[in-house]
């Protein structure tokens, strides 16, 4: 291999390297810290270690019970997914409709299933544990889908040529196959789970770190709110972490970085659609129903099309809406685009320096795993409550996964024709023109699309939050008005823009690759 | 070992008639075909790259439906065949299944059809085919000759009494494979196994088998039924005895013909 793969550090080395990134990375927060000590921006490490010694029992307490919550909705969430991947093999013909269901219920925001489940379940643990399961179904299930699927059909043919049918494939095969896919989804869920857990406590709970937060966050204490971040992130390295040693240990090889299934083009698309639209609205519909719950507060497809189209102030509530929705849209534009670029960007410019990747991956991969969210109010506090902020979330929520993904597609090059253009000594920007990027735009645009409902999660936590501007802070207002009629409105509107979103990314990703990487695109 | 407990049922005859197959698209793999395979003989067929070889091994095989015409393998159908655990196939690419060892790769098998297992039977077959000492060793730590090699002793283990080799000596150099074709036979012979093998080596079909099926290109027919005379066992220095450079030379005129190119040419 040439290029990066020769500056690869070896795994002895990744330890220390990812050990002196994280040094940097303290020395510049120290030192940034200590010149900009009396705004009540930052708080440096000392201090958030002070603060943390002092707040011991505090924050033990917290982190116990945000631990508990993310634990249990990460079990659920990671069962409920395993069950659909079981239901979508067994019954190849519904593998569309449940991804496009499951997509769906991904893409309800948080910020308002938040509130909504804290009606429906009462006080408690119960919507911590849900919106954590509701967190980290999907990026299980998406790889889960790919790895059951991933084995060559010959493994197949083997077990089937000594006269065994499906159970025996599943069990010699597929199951065995799709785990080092299980353990990449399981990774990627563990920060998801904690950022379920914490948004979870956002809305109401009585104890965990997230209360603490929105605690600190009206106290204006700077160091606790810098400590509680710090745990945060601190606790999903370590699960990450944690999720890839158990992987390696049984696996023995790193867990695979997956993308996204890149989604088949369907001769049905509107058809499939329609059918999933139906669905959901029976599903949404069913499930009040037969749980029998007040329509005051549990609405029902009906109700939200009634206040949208046939009340007396509908044409208002749809101003309302839109003008929030818009509002949304402006702000989380920019950001998931200059986070995009910006994540492409650096990745290319260190694959032409590729003694800083060494540096650069670990810490990527690390920072990757910190619920982003749970760092909203320190950037709130950095860079106010106005447009800079929410870019700079949203911006910052898309930039460490397209990095990653847009990093490992450039290694993805294929060495042989990286050894043609070796053959005649073409530069490390040619190569990068013609061979690696590329090979890069797969990864570019699953990295895309996956960001598409994270980047408007961060976009409404923080109008929930901090902002008070856009569809984010309408839901907030709406749950504390118990105007329940625009709150299931903005779920649906937001949903749908994800959706939409989602929809647009794939339509171009198909394009692009069917030129450009035309083996890799599935047609 | 194997050759001491012969299977309880004896080797079928293979019976194909107007048998053809097409897949998506209109294209014509094989042209009707009528062919009889004798029980507990070797059987190569020969043909060019692409001729429909594979796919009628996997008719046989059970693993692929034909568009028209039957296959009866010892009077029942393949799937049933397949289903009672009596055949065994090993396959081009020699998917060995990467979490296991070689050891457990080949006691697979066994446990697929439902035997019991056999360890002294697996290190027996290691040996045998030349990988003592990676009985523990994953596929991805062998080279591909040595995978091909394993992928054969699972084909074995189960004492088949269908055996269905697709092109199994692809990755596996020279010297060994005159050796395997030496060896190998001496494991399938006494348990009275059908053998079918597919091949594009002239030499290795002449080394192997009884009978010579010479295949057209698509959509395959036999252009040729050569009957392989020479005593057995064959060593392998045998390939460069008059008699069997003839046969040799007879199958490539025959492939050549069949690809509708004079024969001189063939002979090259």
């Amino acid at each position: 291999m040439t290029g990066i793969a020769s500056h690869t550090v070896r795994p002895g080395h990744a330890g220390l390297t990812a050990a002196l990134g994280l040094l940097i990375l303290l020395l510049i927060w120290e030192t940034g810290a200590r010149a900009l000590s009396d705004s009540y921006i930052l708080a440096a490490p000392s201090e958030v270690l002070v603060w943390l010694r002092d707040n011991r029992g505090l924050m033990a307490r917290a982190l116990t019970q945000t631990l508990t919550n993310a634990a249990m909705g990460f079990a659920a969430g990671n069962l409920a997914a395993i069950a659909l991947a079981g239901v979508a093999l067994v019954w190849p013909g519904a593998q569309r409709t449940i991804m496009g269901l499951a997509l769906l219920v991904f893409c309800l925001p948080l910020v308002a299933t938040g509130p909504i489940l804290r009606v429906l379940l009462g006080p408690g643990n119960g919507p911590q544990i849900w919106l954590a399961a509701l967190a980290v179904y999907y990026t299980t299930l998406i790889p889960l889908l790919v790895g059951l699927r991933a084995a060559p059909s010959v493994w197949l043919d083997l077990i089937r040529s000594y006269g065994r049918g499906r159970g025996a494939e599943l069990i010699y095969v597929r199951a065995r196959a799709a785990l080092p896919y299980l353990f990449a989804g399981l990774q990627i869920a563990t920060p998801a789970a904690f950022l379920g857990a914490m948004v979870g406590e956002f809305t109401g709970a009585e104890r965990g770190m997230g209360v603490l937060t929105t605690r600190f966050i009206r106290a204006m204490d700077v160091p606790a709110v810098w400590a509680l971040a710090s745990v945060a992130a601190a606790v999903s390295i370590l699960a990450y972490a944690a999720i890839g040693w158990l992987a390696k240990a049984v696996l023995r090889d790193k867990p695979p970085i997956i993308l996204a299934l890149p989604p088949a083009r369907s001769a049905h698309g509107t058809r499939d659609a329609l059918l999933v639209c139906v669905l959901a609205l029976l599903l949404w519909w069913g499930l009040m129903q037969g749980l029998g719950l007040s329509r005051f507060f549990a609405k029902r497809p009906g109700d939200v099309f009634d206040a949208l189209f046939l009340a007396p102030d509908a044409a208002e509530t749809r101003m309302v809406l839109l003008d929030a929705l818009i509002q949304t849209i402006i702000y989380v534009v920019p950001g998931y685009l200059a986070g995009l670029a910006l994540g492409a960007g650096l990745a290319v410019l260190l694959i032409l320096a590729p003694a800083l990747a060494a540096v650069a991956m670990p810490v990527a991969v690390a920072l990757r795993s910190v619920p982003i969210v749970t760092t909203a109010p320190l950037i709130v506090l950095a860079l106010g409550r106005g447009a800079l902020g929410t870019t700079t979330l949203v911006a910052i929520m898309v930039f460490f996964p397209s990095f990653v993904a847009c990093l490992h597609g450039l290694r993805q090059a294929p060495g042989q024709i990286m050894d043609v253009f070796d053959s005649y000594a073409a530069g490390p920007i040619s190569r990068l023109i013609h061979v690696r990027i590329p090979a890069m735009l797969p990864a570019f645009f699953a990295a895309a699309r996956m960001s598409v409902p994270a980047a408007i999660l961060a976009v409404t936590v923080i109008e929930w939050l901090a902002t008070g501007r856009g569809i984010g802070s309408l839901m907030a207002l709406s749950a504390s008005l118990s105007d329940y009629d625009m709150l299931w409105a903005s779920v649906v509107a937001v949903a749908l823009l994800s959706v939409l979103c989602h929809a647009a990314v794939a339509m171009l990703e198909r394009r692009v690759l069917r030129v450009f990487a035309a083996e890799q695109a599935v047609t | 070992m194997a050759a001491e407990q012969p299977f309880g049922d004896p080797p079928p005859q293979i019976t194909c008639a107007g048998l053809s197959k097409s897949f998506a698209g209109g294209m014509q793999v094989l042209a009707p075909l009528d062919l009889t395979i004798a029980a507990g003989r070797t059987t190569a067929l020969v043909g060019p790259s692409g001729c429909g070889k594979s796919t009628l091994l996997r008719l046989i095989a059970g693993l692929a439906e034909p568009s028209a015409g039957s296959i009866g393998i010892g009077g029942v159908s393949p799937a049933q065949m397949r289903r009672s655990g009596a055949i065994s196939m090993a396959f081009q690419d020699p998917s060995l299944l990467p979490w296991r060892t070689v050891r457990s790769n080949i006691a697979l098998a066994q446990k697929l059809v439902r035997q019991p297992a056999d360890p002294a039977a697996v290190d027996h077959l290691i040996d045998l085919v030349g990988l003592t000492g990676f009985g523990d060793t994953r596929p991805a730590a062998l080279s591909g000759g040595m995978r091909q090699r394993a992928a054969i002793a699972r084909a074995l283990i189960t004492r088949p009494r269908l055996l269905l080799l697709d092109e199994p000596f692809g990755a596996v150099d020279e010297l060994t494979r005159r050796q395997l074709a030496q060896e190998l036979p001496r494991l399938w012979e006494p348990q009275g196994t059908t053998t079918l093998l597919v091949t594009h080596s002239v030499d290795e079909a002449v080394l192997l088998a009884d009978r010579v099926l010479v295949l057209s290109p698509r959509p395959a027919r036999v252009v040729a039924d050569i009957a392989i005379t020479l005593p057995r066992p064959r060593e392998p220095l045998v390939i460069h005895r008059a008699e069997f450079r003839e046969l040799a030379a007879e199958i490539s005129a025959a492939l050549a013909e069949g690809a509708g190119q004079p024969p001189s040419q063939a002979a090259e």
